[in-house]
């Protein structure tokens, strides 16, 4: 938007090498401006260092220092470079002034209490639902009038519908604002006007954001002799910032801080900061196996700090197994029984259905979607929903199984409290919420196999069967490998469905339902203990990512041979 | 696959097909109809065995509509209606607190006849039981006369037939089988919305909602279009870092996340909710796949006439990407509506102003929980609104899901 004012009043500038006194003006100004940048940031870097009266907590007080840092350094180029017309002045003064836009903006609405101010935004949301709900089917009707005008412009009946929509929208938005009642956030915002820091804040901002579209101009752009492959570069990155900013705030940097915190003793207040070095992966994954003669030893066999995980007997030889944090290796075994059994329930009926629902028989989209049904229904209902179908006294599963004569009225099993079968009910409950996705991506392989393969089939005489066995399954190979993996990659990271299943306590009963994502909840968030958690985030990240380069390197190979996948 | 047979076996095939596809659907649709009967159950029927998809109420009737001896009940509530299994006709309860003597004649003391405390008379004889002195009393049942020792004394109702009331009967009430009606309580939703605060939580998950998907529809939509339209330094490795860190679990990022967010001060507060996942690496994915099947001439002719690439992507190429936007609406509004690991992380302190539906409904569905029918109310009102934006969206969700598993 600024970029097409500043085009409009600088589109009669075409002689470069000719010097625009009023550019030329705002150019000094610009240098100017990057020279007490620079002060400022020297200032800012002292500031940060010494953490004056208010105390920063750490993280943002070794941001502002790097922050101020780099803003020393750049600005100071940015002044030289401006002031001596070089080429790459424009794009590093306008990364400065983007950057410092945003940052001082991001300060003005923390000033304002704009983060704190979203809950109080949800409770007048919650006042005002009603007129919220009005604005929403007055918008609607908008968008909807809008679909029949393209269908014919000249109408007279949506325009008027469009209009009724857009005056819907309007009466409700002002009872919107009389209900949620916003006199305490206009009165917050009247305060902190007041303090000279947001008025600071403000100011900067507003400063920042004019010599960001001063440099963006095309007169400056052609001041500076900036060649097209730039301007190009440029309107990329500015339109991959936000993404780009959010991508390496909440994702690239977090990743790397997960790595560097799992080398720490580390807890979640910070008062606890010790490098341990490999000592968490060392605790995470050590096992120690002893040969006993008794078949009741236990730790006392093992090494000091080891703690049984199992008792095996090999070939006539009795072995105790220890592990030092016997949670995670149980939570480990826990999630490759749930694997190796909720995997193929929910991928197996997905590759049956999904040959029926190919074929053009009517109703097959009706069962499409009903089948995909539970795997948009959010899986905390779900898990609840299914929480009462176990019930051992009024659950329906029992009920069903005595009506069938399987099992004695009253004499219903314990689905959940019992350790042998609460795992095996979470893997019904993740098949059945995971088969109906599996079915349409399988939907979409069957579109890939050629029609012809089933008819010279049908010629040859082949049953149903056999077209299955012989055509559909081994067509459906690639299709199977990915939604074998991406089934894989989701049942190992079971945690919600235990969160609510499991009793007495998530994980029970008895550890039977332990789950690595939950050692590392459990671990991270009740222990404290968020180094060690981070060590076991990236023990399961290991797992979890040699599936996904497993699945990636197939795919290669499957390119590079010239299979279609 | 045998689409074009004909005949009898064929037909066969063909219904049995219909049968195997509709239990399917009947094994994921029951746990739905299950949730919705109980979410309009009262508090009493949820508990009742065996389990019934209709909820009941029971049966009442206005005392002044029939004809009722005179007796100590409140005269404005409406009696319960019960059955005893010896009789066809229907019984008020018109006082469930008389006292009631339990009676056991001597040549059957197992058995138990409870009458009010005022029938039998002392015979003066005594009977020893179990050590104890009883008096034995003479007691009329059936019209016979029986001897009796009492056992106890309780408290039990009254029941007056309501053809005949002059048959009037004292039972402990538990025992007597009390009659039920259809009756949906529709004040679950009312009472889960309004006394659980689930009404605050659905504001809350609305707003985090909305404000997390329209902030992954505007930075996916600049971020795709540079990706695949604007050549720079750098694109190609940026975005196959991009492509990367859809491999990455989420569980990796939730420890230095919440560091971030505490050190920030955004812990217990919806913006930790919102502005961390306004930035798509999938969505961005998405778009940029669509631009890029958007033949360039379109936008080379308006590059031509000096537009400005942000006037193109407004004006040309965001109308033309409406499907794709639809798409990554839908799954974004998926993924923030039910994502429930980070609430649960971020949302820590107990106070129920900073909750979203998931939270408050694992936490009113707790395992100490009783009110199975709030639970359930709670559990619709969660459920019911992506599921009606998947039927009304399934095309977009479909047709991507498929496309994913093609690539």
């Amino acid at each position: 938007m600024a970029a097409d004012a500043a085009d409009k009043a600088d589109a009669g500038v075409d002689r470069p090498d000719a010097p625009d006194t009023a550019l030329g003006r705002k150019l000094k100004l610009l240098s100017l401006w990057h020279l007490v940048g620079a002060a400022v940031s020297v200032m800012g870097i002292l500031l940060a260092r010494r953490s004056g009266d208010i105390e920063l907590p750490w993280m943002p007080r070794y941001a502002l220092q790097g922050f101020f840092s780099f803003a020393f350094v750049a600005h100071m180029a940015s002044a030289y470079g401006v002031g001596a017309r070089t080429r790459w002045a424009r794009p590093l003064s306008l990364a400065v002034n983007y950057l410092l836009t945003l940052v001082a903006a991001s300060a003005t609405l923390h000033l304002f209490n704009a983060y704190q101010a979203l809950g109080d935004f949800g409770e007048g949301l919650y006042k005002a639902f009603l007129p919220f709900v009005v604005i929403c089917v007055g918008l609607l009707w908008v968008l909807l009038s809008g679909q029949m005008l393209a269908h014919r412009p000249t109408a007279v009946g949506p325009l008027r519908l469009r209009q009724a929509g857009w005056g819907l929208a309007g009466i409700a938005s002002v009872w919107f604002v009389v209900k949620a009642d916003p006199s305490g956030l206009i009165s917050s915002i009247g305060e902190t006007l007041t303090r000279p820091l947001a008025l600071g804040a403000i100011a900067l901002t507003f400063c920042a954001a004019l010599a960001t579209r001063l440099m963006w101009s095309r007169a400056a752009a052609k001041h500076f002799g900036s060649t097209r492959r730039v301007d190009e570069a440029l309107s990329g990155l500015a339109f991959l910032s936000p993404n780009l900013l959010g991508f390496f705030i909440f994702f690239a940097f977090p990743l790397l801080f997960s790595l560097w915190v799992s080398f720490f003793d580390w807890d979640t207040t910070n008062t606890t900061r010790d490098f341990i070095g490999l000592e968490n992966y060392i605790r995470a994954l050590s096992l120690d196996f002893a040969n006993s003669a008794q078949s009741n030893a236990g730790t006392e066999v093992l090494k000091s700090d080891y703690q049984v995980l199992a008792n095996l007997d090999w070939f006539g030889q009795h072995w105790v197994v220890g592990a030092r944090d016997v949670e995670f290796w149980l939570s480990l075994k826990n999630i490759t029984v749930f694997l190796v059994l909720a995997v193929p329930l929910a991928v197996l009926p997905a590759l049956v259905l999904s040959s029926v629902l190919a074929s053009k028989l009517p109703g097959m989209k009706v069962f499409r979607t009903i089948y995909f049904v539970p795997s948009v229904a959010g899986v905390i209902g779900v898990s609840i929903v299914w929480g009462q179908m176990f019930d051992a006294t009024i659950g329906w599963i029992n009920y069903i199984l005595d009506l069938l004569g399987i099992s004695e009225a009253g004499q219903g099993r314990g689905w959940l409290t019992q350790p042998d079968t609460a795992l095996l009910s979470m893997v019904i409950v993740f098949a059945w919420m995971s088969f109906g996705f599996n079915t349409v991506l399988y939907l979409a392989g069957h579109q890939a196999i050629s029609k012809e393969l089933y008819e010279a089939a049908e010629i040859d005489g082949a049953n149903t069967w056999q077209i299955f066995r012989r055509i559909t399954v081994p067509q459906l190979r690639n299709t199977t490998f990915y939604v074998v993996i991406t089934t894989s990659i989701l049942a190992l990271q079971l945690f919600d469905i235990v969160w609510i299943l499991a009793r007495p306590i998530a994980g029970g009963p008895n550890f039977a339902t332990q789950t690595p994502v939950l050692t590392l909840y459990q671990e991270a968030f009740t222990n404290n203990r968020q180094g060690y958690a981070s060590a076991l985030a990236w023990v399961l990240f290991v797992i979890i990512f040699s599936f996904t380069l497993f699945q990636f390197r197939r795919q290669r190979s499957e390119v590079s041979a010239g299979g279609v996948s | 696959m045998s689409v074009r047979r004909k005949g009898p076996r064929a037909t066969i095939v063909r219904i049995v097909t219909y049968l195997c596809l509709v239990s399917v659907a009947v094994i994921v649709v029951f746990p739905f109809v299950v949730a919705f009967a109980t979410s309009t159950k009262n508090s009493q029927d949820i508990f009742n065995y065996p389990p019934t998809l209709i909820p009941k109420e029971p049966q009442t009737i206005d005392p002044t509509e029939v004809a009722l001896p005179d007796v100590d009940a409140d005269a404005d509530e409406p009696l319960p209606l019960y059955a005893f299994p010896d009789s066809d006709t229907q019984f008020a309860l018109v006082d469930n607190d008389v006292s009631v003597a339990e009676f056991r004649p001597l040549d059957d003391v197992d058995r138990i006849i409870r009458l009010d405390v005022t029938s039998g008379e002392k015979t003066g004889e005594v009977v020893i039981i179990d050590g104890a002195e009883e008096d034995i009393f003479a007691i009329e049942v059936d019209g016979t006369t029986v001897e009796a020792y009492r056992s106890r004394l309780t408290s039990g109702g009254q029941f007056v037939s309501l053809d005949d009331p002059t048959d009037v009967r004292v039972e402990l009430v538990n025992v007597v089988e009390p009659l039920q009606q259809f009756g949906p309580r529709l004040e679950n939703f009312e009472e889960v919305l309004i006394e659980k605060d689930f009404g605050r939580s659905l504001t809350n998950t609305v707003l985090v909602t909305i404000a997390v998907v329209s902030g992954q529809i505007l930075t996916s939509i600049l971020g795709g279009y540079a990706f695949a339209r604007i050549k720079f330094k750098g694109s190609g490795p940026l975005f196959l870092l991009y492509l990367g860190s859809v491999m990455v679990p989420f569980v990796v990022l939730i420890i230095p996340l919440f560091q971030l967010m505490l050190q920030v001060g955004w812990l217990d507060n919806l913006s930790a909710l919102i502005i961390p996942f306004m930035f798509s690496a999938y969505g961005t994915f998405l778009m940029r796949q669509f631009f890029i099947s958007i033949p360039i001439e379109i936008e080379e002719a308006a590059l031509l006439d000096n537009a400005s690439r942000w006037k193109i992507l407004w004006r040309i190429m965001v109308p033309l990407a409406r499907p794709a936007t639809a798409t990554l609406a839908t799954f974004g509004f998926l993924y923030a509506w039910n994502s429930f690991f980070w609430p649960l992380v971020i949302i820590n302190s107990g106070n129920p102003d900073g909750r979203v539906l998931s939270l408050a409904l694992s936490t009113l569905g707790g395992r100490s929980s009783t009110d199975l029918n709030l639970v359930f109310a709670g559990a619709m009102v969660a459920m019911a609104p992506p599921i009606l934006v998947f039927l009304f969206a399934q095309r977009y969700f479909v047709e991507n899901s498929a496309s994913s598993g093609l690539k």
